[in-house]
């Protein structure tokens, strides 16, 4: 998947997942998800979840750190790399 | 002895052992002593000395376990802050405790001087360090060691001040009932800024082991959390009932055989469901314990699960005392109980904190609000709390706290927060009634909320409803409003 297919998911995931859809249309690529507390603990496991079950990406252990889940912007480079990489592995 | 002797003693017998490991890099025992006293020269040049404190901005690494072996080998305390904080909740917890440097990234460093500009010092975390000499300070037993920021009323800060006897108290009980090995090695699942984690990191720098961490983003995903435990052949696990709850439901744990390393598994935090237990007990035979303790006074109970302990309906019990600590339970008429009866429980000994920073020192034993039960054979069954606290995740929650941050906000007519749900599935969700005409969003709130609480406070979901439900009395119905924050979990997806 490319970044621009891959960041309007995760923006629609995140709106309405833990923003009540985002009534005000606050959410944008560059929020910040881990200091606003969009993304705690098990908001975290819940987009690692979807990242699983509609984007069939598993995000490698090594990969799951604050720099790559701290913005929109990060976590769609890391899925469509992840996803890149994946459809060379086939 | 010092909490900080702990790596200088490994280092000297171990020094190519691996100490610190992450899933991105990792310190040998050398690596770490070389570290901490390199911070040290680096914090040594602001004056740093014994008695001062440093605030540790960062997210989990080497880096800042080895920070923190070098703040206290100056003689001074350290004061974790999670990496993820906002700037503006960072400021306040450095002002409330007078720290002398902040000790962060460089990227931070620009973001919250801004916030402080010249009332503190700034020192980089980042490597490459530049060797330094050994440093090892004089330290009393009575000196702070760490301070561990938790909620105070309306969103300031409290923090709870642990001297070097407190930790060593505890991480020397733990030891003892644990014997670890020089090969062992300790799973860190919980934050730097939760106490569970004083076990992980110490008692394996007293056995000469290994200690890996979890991130913080990592530490409530199923998959990759079993996948953890595996991979880093972890031999002693530790954390909420929550995290080993999220494994075996939607992680798979107990569907591939358990790792013949796995030898311990430590629980605290909230009662762990006994079906739960029951499903872990059938899977492993590693030994588990269940260890009981406010951040106040750390681990000051323990017990041994036991095969009958599993055919109880109840969690089990919270056992007898710990870490050299007196417990008993005084009866709602002030009477010491006995067997058979409830009371609140009470703790002293050379665990319980001196005090809140700021706030007049803690004397005599301290009371938990905890209510507890004594059974026939004299362990302790936890029953519930005297107040209206609230566990989420292991986390202590004042919700009236949550909805005086909330309220304190200018668009914010009135606020209620409700938990959810059970044990893991336990979600914190608050309903805000704004001010007519008050143009507010739910990022705009979640912002506020995380600028003047602790992480595990900010609300899982924020709604906004007007007028809030009352009741009869004319009170906020939080019954109604519990009914309405229906769970959107995980759980109502099938996880493969």
């Amino acid at each position: 998947m490319t970044l621009d297919e891959v960041t309007p998911r995760i923006m629609k995931f995140i709106s309405e997942s833990f923003l009540e859809g985002d009534p005000k249309g606050e959410l944008t690529e560059t929020t910040p998800l881990l200091e606003w507390d969009v993304l705690n603990s098990m908001n975290s496991a819940l987009l690692l979840n979807y990242l699983r079950e509609e984007l069939h990406v598993d995000v490698p252990l090594a990969s799951i750190n604050a720099a790559n889940f701290r913005t929109v912007a990060a976590i769609s480079l890391l899925v469509s790399g992840l996803t890149a990489d994946s459809a060379e592995g086939v | 002895m010092s909490l900080h002797q702990l790596v200088i003693d490994a280092a000297a017998r171990r020094p190519d052992a691996p100490a610190v490991s992450t899933p991105s890099g990792s310190l040998s025992y050398a690596e770490l002593d070389a570290a901490a006293d390199a911070i040290a020269a680096r914090l040594g040049r602001h004056g740093v000395g014994r008695g001062d404190r440093v605030v540790l901005w960062a997210a989990k690494s080497p880096a800042t376990v080895a920070a923190m072996q070098a703040v206290l080998r100056l003689g001074a305390a350290y004061v974790p802050v999670d990496g993820s904080t906002p700037p503006a909740r960072v400021a306040t917890i450095v002002r409330d405790c007078a720290a002398a440097v902040v000790l962060t990234t460089a990227e931070k460093i620009s973001r919250i001087s801004a916030e402080l500009g010249e009332q503190v010092r700034y020192e980089d975390l980042d490597g490459p360090y530049d060797p330094a000499p050994a440093v090892n300070a004089d330290t009393a037993p009575e000196d702070l060691a760490y301070i561990l920021y938790t909620s105070g009323s309306t969103g300031v800060p409290k923090g709870v001040c642990l001297t070097h006897e407190n930790a060593r108290a505890f991480v020397d009980w733990a030891c003892d009932v644990l014997a670890p090995e020089p090969e062992d090695r300790f799973a860190n699942h919980a934050p730097f800024t939760f106490d569970l984690s004083v076990l992980d990191l110490y008692a394996a720098f007293r056995a000469g082991a290994s200690v890996h961490l979890i991130p913080a983003e990592l530490s409530f995903a199923p998959k990759q959390l079993v996948e953890f435990v595996h991979e880093q052949q972890i031999t002693i696990w530790y954390s909420v009932p929550s995290a080993l709850a999220v494994m075996m439901r939607h992680g798979g744990l107990l569907d591939r055989p358990a790792p013949d390393s796995l030898h311990t598994v430590l629980f605290a935090g909230e009662p762990f469901a006994i079906g739960q237990l029951r499903d872990l007990a059938a899977w492993t035979n590693a030994r588990m314990m269940n260890l009981y303790g406010p951040t106040e006074t750390n681990v000051c109970t323990y017990h041994v699960v036991r095969k009958e302990d599993l055919g109880r309906d109840r969690p089990v019990p919270i056992g007898v005392a710990a870490s050299g600590d007196r417990v008993w339970v005084v009866r709602d008429d002030g009477i010491i109980a006995t067997a058979g009866e409830e009371g609140e429980l009470l703790v002293d000994g050379p665990t319980v904190m001196p005090g809140y920073w700021g706030h007049p020192p803690q004397r005599g034993p301290y009371s938990t609000g905890d209510i507890v039960k004594i059974l026939a054979d004299g362990t302790l069954d936890y029953v519930g709390r005297r107040d209206h606290m609230v566990k989420v995740r292991g986390h202590r929650v004042e919700l009236g706290e949550v909805e005086a941050v909330l309220e304190n906000h200018p668009g914010v007519a009135e606020a209620a927060a409700v938990t959810v749900g059970e044990g893991v599935d336990t979600r914190l969700v608050a309903f805000v009634a704004a001010r007519p005409g008050a143009d507010l969003g739910v990022l705009a709130l979640r912002q506020h909320l995380a600028e003047h609480l602790p992480r595990y406070m900010v609300a899982d979901e924020v709604r906004f409803l007007s007028p809030l439900p009352r009741n009869g009395n004319g009170k906020i119905d939080r019954t109604a409003l519990a009914a309405r924050a229906v769970p959107n979990l995980p759980t109502e997806r099938p996880v493969r």
